[in-house]
């Protein structure tokens, strides 16, 4: 019949996730740890907002960034703080950066067939005092490492960090060797390296920087004298001090 | 599945202070299988100038052939050397022509450039770098090109290791730290690589030992 | 057999007389020798080709006469003989010009474009069913291989590189003049009356801006080189070759 559309089956689907863009890192020190991501948010070719911050505090001596799927980071971060103050209650104290690190992954498996769509880095000082990240993916999977990227601009900054943290294909001078940890002075140059290097590179990293710097109780904090753009969120008395380095990046 | 990904490689070029640099890896793989490690991806062209030719082995062989072939014919006709400048448009109009049924490669170009003088003899020497996709759009950069697998793994550790003005040393040892850096994060890329820097008087070639895995 | 005219290979374009010549190319050598005379002089910097152009009529507009022909910026030519096989000749060299720019971003030089004429000259002597080309040609050209050249090419596809040459009616004259007149650190501006005086000789009628055609080859300065590079200003390269216009002609005539 003329005017009569043939039926055929037809499908739909609604996609529940997203990919927002965006590059976080974070590396340990002896007696401090750094975490930091850009603050460009974006979806497809489109910038949604120039500041959307990855990276948050969740204790005096905790700092968690995550990166992915911008809804699942917000809500996942919301809900290890929403524990870790049930925690509080129940032991009047900060839960200790290796728990942090076990409850995120029992957070992520627990969503292993709809998983939250996030890489998590989490920074901050040990109870041993020690500066220490761990690094999830998406399903919880752990690892405690001196360095780590993820995001859009990974594959970019991660060989870097090989090449510059762990010396990677490097050789030490006869008779000495490389050393293990960094010099907080030397980690800060190397992350704002980094990101102005995928800035120049990766369309989907920019706009703004923020970097945590969380010191060991005892730290002298040598290196952060003089840095712009430096601001302390600890108040006196704390054993553990946390820094926030805010800087510009590139906005095209 | 990308056709780049089946054989594997990388190439990348770096300009230094009147010298540059062009270096590969050596890996061939067959997707995840590693057939040889002695894979070279870089070709002299002239005295001074080299290719690099990152991409479907088949079509890295028989390109190779055929800037030979049209060089050669080049050298003869106009009984000069091609300079960098007019090979990059040879390359770049070689893979035009395939336009539509494309040669899977991503060449890169380096070599130094004559300047020219009023004695008619070459005294000093520019350095030349380009690159181009499978069909032959020209990127003619000032500092670095990469191509391969690893391309942004080596944009990465070029971009924060690379400065100018780098003497030819010291340019040996940027160009090799990118690269192995680089491939040992890309599984298709690496086995060792070899470098080549081109200086007014001498070509220096050398083949680094990696992680063999 | 062997009568003036050439008797019985006459007409074949592809048999050898027994003397050993190819008689049709001869005849075209002959069509270009009644041809108006041209002339090319090579100077310290640069070229100038010059030609007489006759009209017929008086009637005739001959401002659309074309015999000095650019072929790519830094290529000129200039013909002596019939004008529509230089037309022809004209649009394959152009042709050429830009199929070589085509693949190496550049104009070829010279000495190549000259061989690609000759070598469709050649293939006219040679090949069923056509004839040779009806004229001589002198190529002007600039390149940074070669530096300014000028070729003369023949119907037969035989090219030469000159100093200095003169092609069709007058040329032994004018080529006596110029052997004369020619020393190798002239100046292009005195090649130019050189080249004006040398056709004055043969020249019948006047001598005007209407009825002389000059092109010149200039050598590009070190700064105007760089301007044509790859990511410069322009990216294109200046015209090493032009014509003079009708009023520079005059200037060049009342001096």
């Amino acid at each position: 019949m003329p005017g009569e559309m043939a039926h055929h089956p037809q499908q739909r689907q609604f996609n529940p996730y997203s990919e927002n863009g965006g590059t976080i890192l974070a590396i340990a020190g002896r007696d401090f740890a750094v975490i930091a991501g850009d603050t460009r948010q974006t979806e497809g070719y489109s910038i949604q907002t120039r500041y959307a911050p990855k990276v948050f505090t969740l204790t005096d001596k905790a700092v968690l960034a995550v990166n992915g799927f911008a809804a699942d980071g917000n809500m996942f971060v919301k809900k290890v703080k929403q524990r870790l103050e049930w925690y509080r209650h129940a032991h009047a104290k900060d839960m200790p950066l290796r728990a942090i690190a076990r409850l995120i992954q029992t957070m992520l498996y627990a969503q292993r067939f709809f998983p939250y769509y996030v890489y998590n880095i989490l920074g901050g000082i040990e109870d041993d005092g020690t500066g220490a990240v761990y690094s999830f993916d998406p399903v919880g999977s752990y690892e405690r490492e001196a360095c780590r990227a993820a995001g859009a601009a990974s594959s970019l900054v991660q060989p870097f960090l090989d090449n510059q943290i762990y010396f990677k294909n490097q050789k030490a001078a006869p008779g000495s060797a490389h050393p293990t940890h960094l010099p907080l002075s030397t980690v800060i140059a190397l992350v704002t390296d980094s990101f102005t290097s995928a800035t120049e590179r990766h369309i989907e990293v920019g706009d703004g920087l923020e970097m945590y710097i969380v010191l060991a109780s005892g730290s002298s904090g040598q290196g952060l004298e003089g840095v712009k753009g430096l601001r302390e969120l600890s108040t006196k008395g704390e054993a553990e001090r946390v820094f926030v380095i805010r800087r510009d990046l590139k906005k095209d | 599945m990308s056709i780049m990904e089946i054989n594997g490689g990388s190439v990348i070029a770096m300009v230094g202070k009147e010298c540059v640099a062009i270096a590969c890896d050596l890996r061939l793989g067959n997707q995840a299988l590693t057939i040889a490690t002695n894979f070279e991806k870089i070709f002299p062209v002239t005295d001074r100038l080299y290719l690099g030719l990152p991409g479907l082995a088949t079509d890295v062989a028989t390109l190779r052939e055929r800037f030979r072939f049209r060089v050669n014919m080049y050298t003869i006709k106009e009984e000069r050397e091609i300079t960098p400048e007019t090979f990059a448009r040879l390359v770049s109009s070689t893979l035009y022509e395939k336009r539509f049924g494309p040669y899977f490669v991503e060449p890169v170009i380096a070599g130094l450039s004559p300047v020219p003088s009023a004695s008619g003899k070459p005294e000093k020497w520019e350095p030349f770098i380009a690159a181009t996709d499978l069909i032959g759009c020209l990127n003619f950069a000032k500092d670095f090109v990469v191509a391969g697998t690893s391309s942004d793994k080596l944009f990465g550790v070029a971009e924060g290791l690379w400065e100018p003005d780098l003497e030819w040393e010291d340019l040996f040892e940027t160009i090799s730290q990118t690269l192995m850096n680089a491939v040992d994060r890309d599984a298709f890329s690496g086995w060792g690589g070899i470098v080549h820097i081109i200086t007014p008087d001498k070509v220096i070639t050398r083949t680094l030992k990696a992680r063999m895995d | 057999m062997a009568s003036a005219d050439g008797g019985a290979y006459s007409y074949s374009l592809t048999v050898f007389s027994p003397s050993g010549k190819l008689v049709q190319i001869e005849h075209a050598l002959a069509t270009v020798s009644q041809g108006t005379t041209s002339l090319g002089i090579k100077a310290s910097n640069g070229i100038v080709i010059a030609t007489e152009k006759k009209s017929s009529s008086l009637l005739i507009d001959s401002s659309m006469l074309d015999k000095v022909s650019v072929i790519c910026p830094n290529i000129g030519i200039v013909y002596s003989g019939m004008g529509p096989d230089f037309r022809v000749l004209v649009a394959k060299a152009r042709k050429s010009a830009q199929a070589y720019w085509k693949i190496y971003g550049e104009y070829p030089p010279t000495k190549v474009l000259t061989q690609e004429i000759a070598t469709v000259m050649q293939q006219a002597t040679q090949s069923g069913g056509v004839r040779p080309y009806g004229v001589s040609l002198l190529v002007a050209g600039w390149d940074i291989n070669r530096g300014p050249s000028l070729y003369q090419v023949d119907p037969s596809g035989s090219f030469w590189a000159w100093k200095a040459s003169a092609i069709g009616k007058n040329m032994v004259n004018a080529k006596t003049f110029l052997e004369k007149r020619y020393n190798d650190d002239i100046s292009l501006e005195d090649a130019i009356h050189t080249a004006l005086l040398t056709l004055k000789e043969g020249f019948e009628g006047q001598m005007t801006e209407k009825t002389i055609e000059i092109g010149v080859v200039t050598v590009p300065t070190t700064a105007e080189l760089e301007a044509s590079k790859i990511g410069a200003e322009t990216g294109r390269p200046k015209p090493t070759f032009r014509k003079l216009t009708e009023e520079e002609v005059r200037d060049y005539l009342a001096l």
